[in-house]
């Protein structure tokens, strides 16, 4: 099991469209992943739950992958969440 | 002797499709805000997780036939989002918990599971997923409806007369092929889907026959007496007695047939077709003695249990009916919106001025494209017999983008040697007040105008058909209703192209008598009121319409055109 620190860079947070993105991206990979938050610890591939996360711009989170691909899962949504998950933004 | 507990008592409702039926009940309380957690046995555990799985299948087939060919991004991505949420695994490990844990039924633990998310999203305090909560409960309905719907299938007995709230056309249909004898709806006005599905299949009907769902119990042996617009509960032996020899009588009118040839007293032909959507009603449009079909509706070809959208599942279905019915087939392309199977990815504020019929068509490409496929290569398996009938047009770019369309996919399919055929009659519903009043414009463009008195009559009144509240106010003969139509008639004249009316307006006699009277010559309607329209139509002169339809368009009230039907009539 590996876990990271993060913050969330897009401007209006983790909103319905990055969730969406970053949902399906880790539904790619074997490994369980999890988003702590706050107190909170919520199935990254639930979309329900990363929505309930309401991770605002500079939400901090710590992932946490378990599985067989966890490295090469972390490396991908850390990539994503430093792309702000390819949003445009205003 | 024993004295019975409960008394004979009368519910009254309004009559859509005529008839008498005897039989046992079986009440459908579909509907979400009645779930309440009912107890499964171990045994049945797998059964209803099995139930669980089949929804999300059907949910996410639907959601990917949406999505399609999306250019609207925005769409799209929430259709991504929905599928996301369909398939979401805490879902599933909530729904499987409440199921093996705690024993409950597969529709509760969905509720249960849903309800549980939808307070942990307003607990997270933010706004823009606040929005997105009309959508979770959207969501959380279809899912139940979909889990209750296979609860539903199960077989029911022959003869049941169905008690519900409100009913899905192809449920119907398939509640129709298990059995059903009669349908009672809580809710809906006269011309709601389902009452005019029922209509068709020759099914006694009523609606707005409130409480329904609520007064009647499971099994109970119950009389629908659709004729007088009610429905009986706990009939005594008299009332049964009376009411079999009602029936008996009934059976003896019955083999009383059609004239093949429509004509009037002076000798004036006109024509009678049947409105249909799906193979079960072919045997109906026989029996009435029907020329063909004036509007094949396509819309169940596109959701739920009885989704067949590909290309193949088309032809076959468009062939059956072709193979099944003589004369020429009009076949409306989707007119998906307003009532219709409203799952769609947008909540729309007014879904009836919404994003509907051809303005959808035109956004989908693939769906249009593939439904033009199938159509325009049957069209060429059987030259002269099609006709392609375009759904709520409003503005006349309309008509040449979706004539472009068909040129496009003629020419895909001639070059892939495909026999096509190449005047295959395209015609435009006349259904928006602005197409009735520019119809000569319109008809310039198109082989035949096609009048939808329903959907004409909800936008010039401006009355949902759909609201029960306000079912009064939708007033098929209104003289408003009437001088559009008769613009449209004119207009077609003018410009040299048939026009014909496929709503209900043509099944009325009332309707039938105006609608001659404007020199509206075919008329479409469901199976079972061909023989009263012919009865009425060919017992006067054209003269004689005329005249009525004259005075009828310069009333001023839907009551008063009532009026004068029954001294002209008399």
């Amino acid at each position: 099991m590996i876990k990271k620190k993060i913050t969330i860079k897009n401007s209006a947070g983790l909103h319905a469209r990055p969730s969406a993105v970053l949902v399906k991206l880790a539904s790619k990979f074997k490994s369980d992943f999890y988003i702590h938050s706050y107190g909170y610890r919520v199935n990254g591939k639930s979309i329900l739950g990363v929505m309930t996360l309401a991770a605002e711009h500079g939400a901090e989170l710590e992932l946490e992958l378990d599985g067989p691909d966890e490295e090469e899962a972390l490396k991908a949504i850390i990539e994503a969440i430093d792309d702000k998950f390819g949003m445009k933004e205003e | 002797m024993t004295t019975s507990v409960t008394k004979e008592k009368k519910l009254k409702g309004k009559k859509t499709a005529s008839g008498i039926v005897i039989g046992k009940a079986v009440v459908i309380r579909g509907k979400s805000k009645s779930i309440t957690p009912a107890s499964i046995k171990i045994n049945q555990v797998d059964g209803h997780k099995e139930r669980f799985h089949h929804a999300q299948n059907t949910l996410t087939e639907e959601l990917q036939f949406m999505a399609g060919e999306l250019k609207d991004e925005n769409t799209r991505e929430i259709i991504e989002t929905q599928g996301q949420i369909i398939r979401d695994p805490e879902i599933e490990k909530s729904v499987f918990d409440i199921i093996e844990n705690k024993l409950l039924g597969v529709d509760f633990a969905v509720y249960q599971t849903f309800c549980t998310f939808i307070e942990q999203l307003k607990e997270s305090g933010s706004e823009l997923f606040r929005q997105r909560i009309v959508d979770l409960e959207d969501l959380r309905d279809r899912f139940i409806d979909e889990v209750c719907e296979q609860k539903n299938r199960k077989a029911i007995p022959k003869g049941t007369i169905l008690i519900t709230k409100e009913i899905s056309p192809a449920d119907l249909v398939s509640f129709y092929e298990n059995g059903a004898a009669g349908l009672v709806m809580e809710k809906g006005g006269i011309t709601a889907h389902a009452a005019i599905i029922a209509k068709s299949l020759g099914l006694p009907c009523i609606v707005n026959a409130e409480r329904a769902t609520k007064e009647v119990l499971n099994g109970q042996r119950v009389i629908l007496d659709a004729d007088s617009g009610s429905l009986i509960l706990h009939p005594t032996d008299k009332t049964i007695r009376t009411y079999k020899k009602k029936m008996e009588a009934e059976k003896a009118v019955r083999p009383h047939t059609c004239e093949e040839v429509y004509e009037t007293t002076d000798g004036v032909s006109f024509k009678l077709f049947a409105n249909i959507e799906f193979e079960a009603e072919i045997d109906k449009v026989a029996k009435s003695r029907a020329l063909g079909v004036g509007l094949l509706r396509t819309e169940s070809l596109l959701f739920g249990k009885r989704m067949r959208n590909s290309f193949e599942d088309q032809l076959h279905f468009y062939e059956q009916i072709l193979l099944g019915i003589n004369g020429p087939v009009t076949i409306r392309l989707f007119d998906i919106g307003g009532d219709k199977n409203a799952r769609r990815p947008h909540k729309e504020a007014n879904p009836f001025l919404g994003w509907r019929g051809i303005r959808l068509l035109l956004d989908e490409y693939e769906l249009l494209r593939n439904q033009l496929k199938a159509v325009l290569t049957v069209a060429g398996k059987y030259p002269g017999r099609v006709k392609i009938l375009v759904p709520m047009v409003s503005v006349l770019k309309e008509v040449r983008q979706i004539k472009d369309e068909i040129h496009v996919v003629q020419q895909q399919l001639i070059s892939s040697g495909v026999k096509v055929d190449k005047n295959v009659p395209v015609g435009l519903m006349v259904e928006v007040p602005s197409v009735a009043l520019l119809a000569h414009q319109f008809a310039k463009e198109v082989d035949f105008l096609s009048i939808g008195s329903n959907d004409l009559t909800q936008y010039t009144l401006a009355v949902d058909r759909g609201n029960e509240r306000i079912h009064d106010l939708f007033q098929h003969y209104h003289p408003a209703i009437l001088k559009l139509i008769k613009l449209t008639a004119e207009g077609a004249k003018k410009a040299g192209v048939e026009v014909s009316v496929c709503g209900e307006l043509a099944g009325d006699e009332i309707g039938a008598a105006c609608l001659l009277g404007f020199g509206i010559k075919e008329l479409s309607m469901v199976p079972s009121s061909l023989r009263k329209v012919n009865e009425l139509l060919s017992s006067r002169s054209l003269e004689e319409f005329q005249a009525f339809s004259e005075e009828a368009v310069a009333l001023a009230s839907s009551d008063e055109v009532e009026q004068l039907f029954e001294v002209w009539k008399s």
